[in-house]
């Protein structure tokens, strides 16, 4: 069981580190797709839209990160002896 | 000619660092508990995985509409190569410590030493677990990266080729492959999938590329420019 619950979560951790990294890349992703499919876009313009975004959210969650590790941790609180 | 080459490239590659991983843990197993129980899990996570490339990859190939397999595998490539990505720039500005080989072969070492001589099946289970699980990756480059440009022989020979070159090595060398470039690898192969599942999932949206394959090299250079900002603007002293 433990066995099959860690390939699970490695199955899922190929694609997902983070939650909203993830989510913003779909929402991305799913606008493009609706501009040209249902509203008809021209596709160029949406392609360099899609790379653009997909780079910058790249950049954004990178710095993100790197904020979040730099930012200090608050000291555990001394145990009762 | 040159997609067959850069998908047989892209699958080699992407599977080399995983069989490294996987390398290190077969090693350590055999190194410290002898070879045939981890030998015999090796056999079994291979057989396992070669299943499942048959299976899903005729699934894939021949039963889904080739526009929804492009949009679905080319979000997922992109999804699973920017998690790569984002791993290397924070890895090379220093934000995170190199994956070390040598440190993950004496982690299982040390978890192997504990352990009581008579149960040989850990030997068996570890290298199972480890080769299986590693080798998922391996399973999904090469369904996609074959499945959705229909060159799925060249990805699978790509991928088996990458395995028996690292296990070779292995076999000569008999200790961690800790001079591999692994980060430098990661962050190759995280380009080329993020750029090949952007290149898919906008085919499977119904837009066409300008240049055809060639805009694959547009996007690389777009996501190399892109991630080398990333590791610029991030980079810190390197975790010792």
């Amino acid at each position: 069981m433990r066995f099959l619950k860690s390939a699970a979560a490695q199955v899922i951790g190929l694609f997902v580190a983070d939650w909203v990294q993830t989510a913003v890349i779909l929402v991305i992703v799913a606008t493009a797709w609706y501009s040209i499919s249902g509203l008809r876009a021209a596709p160029l313009p949406v392609l360099i839209g899609l790379v653009v975004l997909l780079a910058a959210q790249h950049i954004w969650f990178a710095l993100a990160e790197a904020r979040r590790d730099a930012r200090p941790r608050p000291l555990p609180s001394p145990s009762p002896r | 000619m040159g997609q067959q080459l850069f998908t047989f490239g892209a699958a080699f590659l992407g599977s080399a660092v995983e069989s490294v991983e996987a390398l290190t843990i077969v090693l350590a197993v055999g190194l410290t508990r002898g070879w045939r129980a981890p030998l015999y899990g090796t056999v079994a996570a291979l057989v396992s995985l070669a299943v499942l490339v048959v299976v899903f990859g005729q699934l894939i190939v021949e039963r889904v509409p080739e526009s929804t397999l492009k949009l679905v595998i080319g979000t997922l490539l992109l999804l699973f190569g920017l998690r790569w990505l984002h791993k290397a720039v924070l890895r090379s500005a220093g934000v995170v410590a190199m994956h070390d080989e040598e440190h993950a072969y004496r982690q299982t070492v040390s978890q192997l030493e504990g352990a009581a001589a008579r149960h040989d099946w850990l030997g068996f289970v570890i290298a199972l677990k480890g080769v299986f699980l590693e080798g998922i990756e391996v399973v999904f480059i090469v369904v996609a990266v074959g499945g959705t440009s229909k060159y799925f022989p060249e990805a699978v020979a790509g991928g088996i080729l990458a395995m028996l070159v690292v296990a070779a090595i292995g076999v000569v060398v008999r200790k961690p492959l800790a001079r591999v470039p692994e980060n430098t690898l990661k962050y190759a192969v995280g380009i080329i999938l993020t750029s090949l599942g952007t290149f898919w999932a906008a085919e499977g949206m119904g837009a066409s590329w300008p240049f055809d394959f060639v805009s694959i090299f547009f996007l690389v250079a777009a996501y190399l420019a892109a991630s080398q900002l990333a590791v610029q603007l991030v980079r810190r002293p390197a975790v010792a």
